[in-house]
Order: structure tokens, then sequence, then C-alpha cells
């Protein structure tokens, strides 16, 4: 009985995703495979926009941090929304003020030159790909638990199924899907603390504070002030404005929607971190200590909701997955045939089209292989974090705000912040496995160094071009 | 305070389900005008290509 209804729930999720797709049709043209047109409105820039933020790390493990560290995490998740307000009201504007712009590489090639953009979209489509590889593990994992498949035919199914959607559809398609599925997770989860709340916590508001602060007081005891700082580090800037995101920019209908669609992204982070806490604070009274960070969510729903429930929590986690890969793939495939293709070949925009859709599968099958090599779902999104901030933020952003950024300053600023990144992550690596073996996050110690040297790049870069050819 | 606190999570949980209702309705809203906009340019096409009819 379990399993028709297991079968059931998934395959009633299967059909209105792919009910949602169809209506969101196939994209006809380039521009509307890589930008939708430039016509979304508000709500949808602000789902699309959440639903790729909310993958398995805000999802699950901040339900298990909520667990082990009680509202910790929310004043470090404060970094996270301070980010995107912040690119609301500074970067997006300015981005989606460029004309004829379709990626960030596009954007650094208008403000630099056209070798600073193939090294950004060559970045970008690496990290795209980093990054939807660990999606696809994530989602591998969700489905090898609803149906007990081997772990590389789950990863094939989710990707397949994203893959197909997003290569017809493009980036209107990645939107609207990301809009089904954000509403799905977003209702259904609070739901779930609510239920949890009124009919499975005992002791009420009392209990609850209680929890609360025993938790967040041996959160605060357990972690060291400099874990703290550098997390915020890694919140605040390690995934400032990805691809995805920015096409999110690039697509809104005005500069204004872009602007609110960030900013109001920002503040539901900052709602969202509370619930999914709150979450985990209640589990403390319902599932046993010293459970794993990553199952508690699932130990409480598994024990606290009818079978249907628990299933129905599994298809949430699938669409939280889902939502964050087709993003990733169509950003990747859009920065290829853009950054990449484009600047060596005049290409009809039928031929772009197709280069994107091609690009769109072949990514795909990328992040499939990929998926068994991540290690895990956190150390893999904080190694694609860790390269990203320095190897592009200082260049586009300094781009967009100052009057004649000099090419050699871009990618003087890109080169070094990639190397400096990779280099410091191994040697950093090698140290704390081999030589003084600890339990270290190494993300948060690699983002500032890095940050600082792609800036000194970029400094000494403007200064020589500067004197080469006089301001 | 224990009551304010506990409050708060409601009200944001409460904020969530909110915001996941307005993006389906704009979602619907988008979907629909999506079909309106086929069924017209269908019509168009078919007039287009019968001009006699």
């Amino acid at each position: 009985m379990d399993t028709v209804l297991s079968v059931g729930i998934v395959a009633a999720y299967v059909a209105v995703l792919t009910f949602v797709a169809v209506r969101a049709r196939a994209a006809r043209r380039f521009s509307e495979f890589s930008l939708a047109g430039r016509t979304l409105p508000l709500a949808l820039v602000f789902g699309s926009l959440c639903a790729t933020y909310v993958g398995p790390a805000f999802s699950i493990t901040f339900v298990g941090k909520g667990f082990q560290s009680g509202f910790l995490f929310l004043g470090i998740g404060l970094a996270y929304a301070a980010q995107n307000i912040l690119v609301g009201l500074l970067v997006a504007p300015r981005l989606r003020g460029l004309k004829d712009c379709h990626t960030l590489g596009d954007a650094i090639g208008q403000k630099y030159d056209r070798k600073c953009q193939i090294v950004a979209g060559i970045i970008s489509v690496g990290l795209c790909a980093g990054f939807a590889a660990v999606m696809a593990k994530a989602g591998g994992v969700v489905l090898t638990d609803i149906f007990g498949l081997t772990s590389w035919s789950s990863v094939i199914v989710v990707v397949g199924i994203t893959a197909l959607y997003t290569t017809f559809g493009g980036l209107r398609a990645s939107v609207i899907t990301d809009a089904f599925q954000f509403s799905i997770f977003a209702i259904l989860l609070p739901v779930t603390l609510i239920l949890v709340l009124i009919f499975h916590f005992d002791g009420g508001a009392a209990t609850f504070a209680k929890e609360a602060s025993a938790a967040t007081a041996g959160g605060l005891g357990s972690t060291s002030l400099i874990e703290i700082i550098g997390l915020v580090a890694a919140f605040l800037l390690g995934e400032t404005l990805i691809p995805p995101y920015a096409n999110r920019a690039l697509a809104s209908r005005t500069t204004r929607i872009s602007r609110n669609g960030f900013v109001l992204a920002g503040v539901f982070s900052v709602v969202w971190f509370m619930v999914m806490i709150a979450i985990g604070v209640t589990a403390r009274t319902i599932v046993p200590e010293g459970t794993n960070e990553d199952h508690v969510l699932l130990n409480l729903v598994k024990s606290t909701m009818p079978a249907g429930g628990y299933v129905l929590l599994l298809v949430v986690l699938v669409s939280v997955v889902m939502s964050s890969l087709d993003s990733l793939l169509n950003a990747g495939a859009v920065a290829f045939t853009q950054d990449i293709v484009k600047p060596f070949a005049k290409l009809p925009d039928e031929t772009a089209l197709n280069v994107g859709r091609c690009a769109t599968i072949v990514i795909a099958a990328i992040a499939a292989a990929g998926a068994v090599k991540v290690p895990s779902i956190i150390t893999g999104l904080l190694i694609c974090y860790t390269i990203w901030a320095p190897a592009i933020l200082p260049a586009l952003i300094i781009g967009l705000w100052i009057k004649r950024p000099r090419p050699l300053a871009g990618i003087s600023s890109m080169a070094v912040g990639t190397l400096v990144a990779v280099i410091l992550w191994i040697i950093l690596w090698i140290i704390f496995k081999f030589v003084y073996p600890a339990e270290i996050e190494i993300a948060p110690l690699v983002i500032i160094p890095a940050l600082g040297a792609a800036l000194l790049a970029y400094l000494v870069g403007h200064w020589l071009e500067r004197n080469k050819h006089g301001a | 305070m224990e009551i304010v606190i506990l409050a708060l999570v409601v009200i944001a949980a409460l904020f969530a389900i909110c915001s996941g209702v307005w993006v389906a309705t704009a979602l619907v809203g988008a979907i629909s005008r999506n079909r309106t906009a086929q069924t017209a340019k269908g019509q168009a096409d078919e007039k287009t290509n019968h001009p006699n009819i």
C-alpha cells in the first residue's frame, strides 16, 4: 500500500511538472533560451531566485544546524541575506541596464574586452558544471531513498528529466518550473513546522524557547570566533551573483524588477532560515540526540507524519534539487554559447539556439558523470563557492562601477583569484589531511586570502595599463 | 519573551507560505498567458496561410 502511495505521489509530481514545463513552451530564439525574452515579472524572478538558492544546504543542512546549534546559523545566514540585498541595490540594476548582455561574461566583455569575456565564460561554465554535479549527487541520494534504486540510476533519472525541459525550454522553462517547485517547498515545509508544533511538540512556547536557548548556547560554545568569521565570509561572498542569479537579473522585465527581485529574495532568506532552524529546534524533543545532522529532517518527518507525508517530503526535496540543477544547466549552456563560442564565430540565431541546447545536454552529462566523484554535498558546494568569489567578483563589480576599467586588470584579477583559490585549497587540504589531521572547513580559510590576492592583482593590472597608455 | 520567539517563528512560517501562494498565482497567470498567446499566434498563422478562408 505504501509503495503504491509513494509511486502515486511521485507520478503525480512528475505529471504536474511535465504539464508546467510543456506550458512554458519551447524557446524559438536564442534570446528566449538565454534571457526568456527579458520579460520576467517580479514574482517569477523572486520565486526562481529563491528556488535556485534553496538547495539541499539551505534546507536539509539548516534543519540539522538548528538541531545542533539552535539559532546560531540564523545569525550567520543574515550575511547571505545582506549579500542578496546589496546585490539587488548595487549590482543587479547596473547589470540589467547593459544592452545586449546575456551573461556575466558578456557584461565583463562589454566592460573590459573579448579575452576577459572568454576567461569569464570558461570559469562560469566550469563552475556551473561543478555545481550541477553537486546537485545531481544530492538528487540521486533523495531518489535512492524513495525507490531504493542504485545511486547512478537515480542520478540519471534526476539529471535526465531536468535536462529534458531545460534543453527545449531554456531559461523560461527553468524559471517557470522553478516557480512551481518553489511554491511546493515554500508551502509544504512551513506547513510541516506548524503541524509538528501543534500536534507533536509538547510544552509549548516555554519548551521551544528552552530548547532553542540550550542549542544556541551549545553551538556558540563549540564554534570558535574564527570559524564564525569564516562562515560569515563564505555566506556573504561565496554564492554572490553566480551565473544563474546573474541570468535572472538580466532577464527581468525592468531594472526595478531586477533590483526588487534580489531584495525580496534576501528578505525571504531570513524567513526561510528561521523556519528551517525552528524545524531543527522542534526536532530536539522528537528525534534522538546524536542523530546525524543531514538526517534530522528526514527522521522528524518519518516519526511525525503518515507514510504519504514522508514521500511528499522526499518529492519536495527532489524539487529543491531540480530547481537548482535546471538553473545551473541553463546558465552553463548560455555562458558556453555566448562567451566561449560566439567570440570566435558569428552564429545565426538558430545555430546559437542549437549550440545552447547541445551544451545543456553535454553539461548535464558531465554533471551526471561528476556526481559520483563529488566527495560530499557540502564540501562540493564549498569548493565551488571558494573559487567563484575571488575569480569573478572583483573584476565584475569594480568593472560595473568605475568609468574606464582596464582589460589587464580584469584578466589578472580573474586568473590570480582562480589560481590562488585552487592552490591554497590544495595546500590546506594536504596540511589538514596528512600533516596536522583536523576536521576544519577549508573554504572560509581560502576565500578571504584569495579574494585579497584577486583585488591586489586587479589594482596592479589597472596601474600597469594606466601607466602604459596614460589616464 | 518565550511567546514572542514562538510567535516570530509562526509568523515566518506564514510569510513563507504566503510567498509560495503568491508565486503559484503568478505562475498560473504566466502559463495561462502563454496559452492565450500561443492560441492567438496559431489563429494568425492560420489566417496568413489561408488568406481566402
